[in-house]
């Protein structure tokens, strides 16, 4: 084999190294532990849908890289998926319920405490309709900035009995269930999240999983 | 097979062993217990393990390409090598060698592969901002680009025209056949390795989501990916003082005869320029990624305002290290800029003092304006006006270069070759990012535009408009002394014109979207700049598509065609072109001396004018 033609497959065998890891490198940031999922199809006919989530102290080994990190959830065909990327339809009523298996870290500003954005203007505690809690009470709230949203989230009693250990979470274990329902605007991109810095390890508990889509954190894709 | 040789100081084993040395590390750092350390049962994360897992990495890394065989041998008394690989053959562009321009190709190379990195994620961002809304990156990864483009292209640019050229020239330059600190000299490249695949690991860690300033309280905040850029940082940071380090020293002590400093190439003013603040600069940043390092693993609270600390502090500690870091990448560039022209105008550098004046002057007013960096952070109302001036102040010197330049080619002889042509659009740019500049050091103007892409495209004009343009001026101008080969003059043109033009199609329409509004490091925007990020995510393509050019370019020429390019062709009166091409590897028969100035041209007629050196030899020193 003369000199050039090693020249040359030398050049495309490093062409086609390069190229491979350029595509692992990329592909490795587009993909993620967060695709986007339509949790619950609508139902026929109708414009409005079933939103089912659930949030957890620590997600655990099997869901999550960061097992002690808090986290939502989010149930699809009757699984739980740690997903926080959700596809919704457009001006349409989404029925939200919200199992709470975190204790309460209470609200740094109170001002959170108030229900905002919500059909009715009230939410409902295992049953009861408020619009407001005890801001001492808040585990996290569950907020769309842009659509207004804001719901707080009540927390498990520290002494309560049977604390739920790994997520996904059994509806066995102390919760609380939190219900509302929000219209949905026109189509777009919307950031949600949680307001409560809930990332405890970490300074004023902002790090980590407050700032990490897929935890607490993430978009709703209003198609 | 040779085992023996598979099992010496070579890449392979340095691999071996930073691997090993990794997971030991990993593995200590998940000894420690005790209830400080109960942040990290907390948070899922050990910084600590991840932070010696780097540590102890880097060291088996060393150690197996034989850094540590030379201080083991003194303390044995044994006599160690004083000279290691420094000798013909291919082998020893993988290892530890000591040769000057062995180094200073390797740098050329491994610097070129991380430029290709902060180039790809420059085209990610742009392909990311072809929609206001739709995602490819969610904005996590968006900001771990982001923040990898920047470091990437800081970190590595630092060393991008001093490790390369100045490595390769500065010896030679002043006569000398090696630096003061080859082994140092040599470490300083590997360092600089070892921290870009320390910095893409960052991806295998959750990212960091600060951009390549690192501030408080996200550093605190951050996951294990903020390791990564700590280190990365560090280490950058080691081998820039060490570097400058390196070359101050040589200027100081091994200059041949005859060379006066009065007679040293503006280039290597440059450099010592550049040196000074490596060497100041670089501790303050090392310090500081250290502070937050014990904040992230030993719970101290420096930058930590619960614990009396003060994110503030953060930042003028990083600016401190980051306005003169600037000026060590804009520095090497004007140096080169005032070789070149020279050269391809058949005239000697005009005001000489001026331009050393000016070089000195950038360099000691660059530690007095980073507060401008701060205006909207909370800085006293009564320090701006200073800083503002001190700022605005800094521009008298560069103007001083820019009058040389001119001076230069005041009814000069010009040859727009390559190299000359980058040059010429360095004038340009640096000219835009100088101008646009003024907005960011007026008060009241960088209040609307601070945080803004006027911002980032200001910065681009200066450092790749500047930085970037004369590093290519660099390897068009020195790559055919340091290996032997022309590269391809049309396809150089080429990829010149596709290069100036998609930059400034790129950056000149980014000015105006950050008047408009358009914020830094955010990965969704309002739609009423969709129209121009369009057209500048297209000019980006074409920009990386020059890069293409030139990398085709570059290796049909010096792998496939092979043109020899003779001693001198660009009849250059420097020192370096009246040697080989390529230079052999004790550089000099026998050691010069120097009796001109630098720049004697224009005593002939043109290009054709006498090549004559400004060098007469004399009797060689015994080598040390």
């Amino acid at each position: 084999m003369s000199m050039r033609v090693q020249k040359a497959l030398a050049t495309l065998l490093g062409i086609v190294v390069v190229g491979i890891l350029a595509g692992i490198y990329v592909t490795s940031l587009t993909g993620g532990p967060t695709p986007y999922r339509v949790p619950v199809a609508a139902a026929a006919g109708g414009r409005s849908v079933n939103l089912t989530i659930q949030t957890v102290a620590a997600v655990g080994p099997k869901l999550a890289p960061n097992a002690n990190w808090v986290s939502y959830l989010v149930r699809e065909h009757g699984i739980w998926h740690r997903s926080t990327v959700w596809t919704l339809p457009a001006n349409s009523l989404i029925h939200v319920t919200v199992y709470q298996f975190d204790g309460k870290s209470g609200l740094r500003n109170p001002f959170l405490a108030q229900a905002r954005g919500l059909v009715g203007d009230a939410f409902t505690l295992n049953g009861k309709s408020l619009s407001t809690i005890n801001p001492d009470d808040a585990s996290h709230t569950f907020a769309i900035p842009q659509l207004g949203v804001l719901v707080p989230l009540a927390g498990v009693a520290d002494d309560a009995e049977n604390q739920c250990d790994v997520a996904p979470c059994p509806l066995s274990t102390a919760h609380n269930t939190i219900t509302f329902t929000f219209r949905t605007g026109k189509k777009g991109h919307y950031r949600w999240q949680c307001f409560v810095p809930c990332a405890a390890g970490f300074y004023y508990g902002f790090g980590g999983p407050m700032q990490t889509i897929g935890y607490m954190d993430g978009f709703v894709n209003v198609v | 097979m040779n085992f023996r040789r598979l099992l010496g100081y070579n890449l392979l084993t340095a691999f071996v062993l930073g691997i090993v040395g990794f997971y030991v590390g990993w593995w200590l750092g998940h000894q420690f217990s005790g209830p400080s350390i109960a942040y990290f049962a907390d948070t899922g994360q050990n910084d600590i393990a991840l932070f010696l897992a780097y540590l102890v990495g880097l060291i088996g890394f060393l150690s197996g390409l034989g850094f540590a065989s030379y201080p083991i041998q003194r303390l044995l008394g044994k006599p160690p090598s004083l000279r290691e690989k420094e000798t013909a053959g291919t082998g020893r562009y993988f290892t530890l060698c000591t040769d000057h321009k062995v180094v200073g190709m390797q740098y050329l190379i491994g610097i070129g592969a991380f430029i290709f990195v902060g180039g790809l994620n420059a085209m990610l961002i742009r392909f990311e901002l072809l929609s206001p809304t739709k995602q490819t990156f969610n904005a996590n990864n968006y900001l771990t680009i982001v923040g990898l483009h920047g470091t990437m292209m800081m970190g590595m640019m630092t060393s991008g025209i001093l490790g390369p050229f100045a490595n390769y020239f500065l010896p030679i330059m002043i006569g000398a056949r090696r630096m003061a600190f080859p082994r140092i000299e040599a470490l300083t490249f590997w360092l600089l390795m070892v921290a870009g695949v320390i910095l893409m690991t960052t991806v295998g860690y959750g990212g960091f989501p600060t951009g390549w300033t690192g501030y408080a309280p996200l550093n605190d905040q951050a996951n294990m990916g903020m390791d990564s850029y700590i280190v990365f940082f560090a280490l950058v940071g080691l081998s820039m003082s060490l570097l400058g380090l390196n070359m101050i020293a040589t200027v100081v002590t091994m200059r041949a005869p005859g060379m006066a400093w009065g007679r040293l190439p503006i280039f290597v003013w440059s450099v010592i320029a550049t040196s000074v603040l490596m060497l100041l600069a670089a501790p303050v940043l090392i310090s500081t990624l250290l502070m937050v390092a014990l904040d992230r693993t030993a719970q101290t609270g420096f930058f930590n305002a619960q614990a009396g600390g003060s994110p503030y502090l953060y930042q003028n500690l990083f600016w401190i290290f980051g306005h003169p870091e600037v000026y060590i990448l804009a520095l090497p560039g004007m140096g080169i800029l005032l070789e070149i022209l020279p050269v391809f105008a058949r005239k000697p550098l005009w005001g000489y003092r001026l331009a050393v004046t000016g070089m000195l002057g950038i360099s000691l007013l660059s530690w007095l304006v980073w507060q401008h960096h701060l205006f909207v952070s909370g800085i006293n109302a009564d320090l701006r006006p200073f800083y503002m001036l001190s700022t605005e102040l800094i521009s008298l010197p560069t103007g001083f270069i820019f009058i040389c330049a001119l001076g230069t080619l005041w009814q000069g002889r010009i040859r727009f070759t390559v190299p000359m042509l980058f040059a010429l659009a360095w004038l340009f740019n640096f000219l835009i990012g100088g101008l646009s500049g003024v907005f960011l050091s007026d008060v009241p103007s960088d209040v609307t535009t601070h945080g803004s892409f006027f911002s980032m495209a200001h910065f681009h004009y200066t450092i790749m408009g500047g930085l970037l343009f004369s590093f290519f001026a660099a390897i068009y101008f020195w790559v055919p002394k340091m290996t032997g080969y022309a590269i391809n003059e049309r396809f150089g043109k080429i990829h010149f014109w596709t290069m100036f033009i998609a930059f400034n199609s790129t950056f000149g329409p980014l000015l105006v979207i950050g008047f408009l509004g358009m914020p830094r490091r955010a990965v969704t925007y309002a739609g009423y700049l969709h129209g121009g990020n369009t057209w500048v995510s297209i000019s980006a393509f074409f920009l990386g598509g020059s890069m293409l050019v030139f990398v085709g370019n570059f290796v049909w020429s010096q792998v496939f065609a092979r043109v020899p390019v003779g001693a001198n062709p660009w009849a250059s009166k420097s020192i370096e072109w009246q040697l080989p091409s390529p230079v052999p590897v004790h550089n000099f028969d026998r050691i010069p001396t120097f009796g001109a100035d630098p720049y004697p041209y224009g005593d002939g007629d043109g290009a054709g004018d006498s090549t004559a050196p400004r060098v007469v030899t004399a009797p060689a020193r015994p080598r040390p």
